[in-house]
């Protein structure tokens, strides 16, 4: 291979990907050799500032163990809280449901109240004549279907 | 593999130890992705405490870094949505300075036109991964900060490795070229 390593073999080479033919190339190429180890100076550059970027910035560990571990001990109150807000939405859903159960209970009385009543009024109303009339009827009473007839011939 | 497999579960257990191992890792990522450091220790506590409420469910088919690198890339997904703050292409009002961190010259030897170039060649790079997009910058990240290989970054954003080579390729091409044009 004779031939200068193109910009996309060089990339190519970088993520590990080269032919024996390339490195046999770069091995006797100065220009690809030096072309090869700036890119890798300036990223191991780059390692190290981001490296020494990080060392300046980072937390000291304990405190970020303390507090990660304080938040550890969340789940096994988690449980807990879940239970008591379970508990009290389970309290606020059945008080509509008692209150539900106790009005129609309510209605079902008032309803077999009423059905008694218009039973009565039923009853009064199917008489011939009223209750205190009923002995005089029994007294004066007449062949409706005669005078009829009698009325007729006149 | 199930001593394996059983060693990782009771690291997870422990979380004093989980922290101990991973914190400077998942916060550096979170760091370098947010570019804000309250952010990077929020996202940094909630990944570990996420990976602790879920242990039961790492069934050891990645390594523990994988697994919490994972959390960690949903966490910061997730918080950078939520904010809908694109901290990246906002470097004046980021709290990382980026012309402070593109200073960072380790070697003191170096003449101070190498120190210069390299200077450069930083703050491109910074540059550079600020325009990528995200599934970009988290394999860029991922692969040249934190050194994972491929298989390994798969299992973090749970993309295929042939999608992880793919955003590599594209992010080495954008910083290639910014490089190119700093100089």
């Amino acid at each position: 291979m004779s031939q200068h390593l193109s910009s996309q073999e060089i990339s190519q080479w970088m993520i590990g990907e080269r032919t024996p033919q390339q490195e046999q190339h770069v091995r006797q190429c100065s220009e690809c050799g030096a072309e090869l180890a700036r890119l890798q100076a300036a990223l191991a550059l780059f390692r190290g500032s981001v490296r020494h970027c990080s060392g300046r910035q980072s937390r000291s560990e304990p405190s970020d163990i303390a507090s990660i571990l304080s938040v550890r001990r969340g789940p096994r109150i988690q449980p807990m809280r879940w239970a008591l807000a379970a508990a009290a939405l389970l309290v606020l859903a059945a008080v509509p449901i008692y209150r539900n159960a106790q009005d129609r209970q309510r209605q079902a009385e008032i309803a077999r109240a009423d059905t008694l009543l218009l039973e009565q009024v039923d009853a009064e109303v199917s008489r011939a004549v009223p209750r205190p009339m009923e002995p005089l009827v029994k007294l004066v009473s007449w062949d409706f279907s005669s005078t009829i007839q009698n009325e007729e011939i006149r | 593999m199930i001593a394996a497999v059983e060693r990782s579960a009771s690291e997870i257990d422990d979380l004093d130890t989980l922290v101990h191992l991973y914190w400077t890792r998942v916060f550096r990522f979170a760091l370098a992705s947010l570019r804000d450091p309250d952010a990077a220790g929020s996202v940094a506590q909630d990944c570990f405490l996420r990976a602790y409420r879920s242990r039961e469910q790492f069934r050891g088919d990645c390594s523990i870094q994988s697994w919490l690198m994972r959390i960690a890339v949903n966490l910061i997904r997730d918080y950078a949505r939520n904010r809908r703050l694109q901290f990246w292409k906002r470097a004046s009002a980021s709290a990382v300075d980026l012309e402070a961190v593109s200073q960072w010259i380790p070697d003191d030897d170096a003449s101070p036109e190498s120190r210069a170039m390299a200077r450069e060649q930083l703050a491109a790079v910074w540059k550079a991964a600020g325009g990528l997009s995200e599934r970009q910058r988290t394999v860029f990240l991922l692969r040249f900060v934190e050194d994972m290989d491929l298989l390994e970054i798969a299992a973090a954003t749970g993309m295929k490795e042939g999608t992880v080579k793919l955003h590599l390729f594209r992010a080495l091409q954008a910083v290639r070229e910014r490089i190119g044009r700093s100089q």
